[in-house]
């Protein structure tokens, strides 16, 4: 399989910023689909971008919480 | 506008109330640990997805706050919180059979790396949430209605739900957050904020 391209590489970049994370049957956090399908590069691109906005986040949220937060306060709720 | 790191902020204050279960405590714990453990996990983030291990480590610190005993020192629940997140990763990486020698480097460098993660973030700065707030409406219709989808579900939904219900593709929509990002930066630095500064 041929490696995915600039632009493939962004776009899984991108995908792999959000906060959103699948779980396992026993209700574990997993990583996400595209951060599996990045290279070295493409990983420490992603956690730096995400680091970036997680306080972009927290910076425009009225609370102060990002989006991981708000996550982690959903799980807690119990969704 | 203020940097968003101050060294003296103790972040031990709602311990009793976390204890007691009081999640909105929680919250205000999260607000200053969560940078810091994102920052602590810094060199994982080749081998191990670091969105997924801080939300792993939240939820475990919440289940072991009743339990935990602080030692007088500031700051002890995120120093147990960045020692979960850090075995946390580690056991993701025995899991896939790593080189031995690789994994007692990261955790090598993760440890050099505790101190200076071990300063909380402070409170949103009110200036830069009104000129985020500002950039955020001057966006163009597309890039603006897949950014704010992300910022107000991005942590419960998939991208697919999120582009599904703006009526885009899942690549249009991800294209559509790149561009989004770009031109809020933009935008924020043509208002004067120092993005290094106030976003590391």
């Amino acid at each position: 399989m041929s490696p995915p391209g600039r632009r493939e590489t962004e776009t899984l970049i991108e995908a792999a910023t959000t906060a959103w994370r699948p779980r396992s049957p026993s209700g574990e956090i997993r990583a996400h689909p595209a951060w599996a399908d990045l290279d070295v590069a493409g990983r420490l691109a992603a956690y730096e971008a995400a680091r970036r906005l997680r306080r972009l986040e927290a910076a425009r949220d009225p609370d102060g919480l990002s989006t991981t937060a708000r996550a982690v306060l959903r799980r807690l709720g119990g969704a | 506008m203020t940097a968003d790191r101050a060294p003296a902020l103790d972040l031990d204050q709602p311990l009793p109330r976390i204890a007691a279960g009081d999640q909105a405590a929680f919250a205000e714990w999260m607000r200053g640990a969560e940078p810091c453990i994102r920052d602590s996990l810094r060199s994982f983030a080749a081998t191990v997805d670091v969105e997924a291990a801080v939300q792993e480590t939240l939820l475990r610190v919440w289940q072991v706050a009743p339990r935990f005993v602080p030692d007088g020192r500031e700051n002890g629940l995120l120093r147990l919180a960045i020692r979960i997140g850090r075995n946390f990763a580690i056991s993701q990486l025995r899991r896939r059979r790593l080189e031995p020698a690789l994994i007692e480097a990261l955790e090598a460098d993760a440890q050099a790396a505790e101190d200076s993660a071990l300063a909380p973030a402070r409170a949103s700065d009110p200036l830069l949430r009104r000129r985020i707030a500002e950039c955020l409406r001057r966006l163009p219709r597309q890039p603006g209605r897949a950014l704010a989808a992300r910022l107000d579900r991005g942590g419960f939904e998939p991208d697919e739900t999120l582009a599904a219900g703006l009526r885009m593709r899942r690549n249009t929509f991800l294209q559509n957050i790149t561009r989004a990002r770009k031109l809020l930066a933009a935008c924020l630095e043509r208002h004067g904020v120092d993005l290094a500064m106030e976003l590391g």
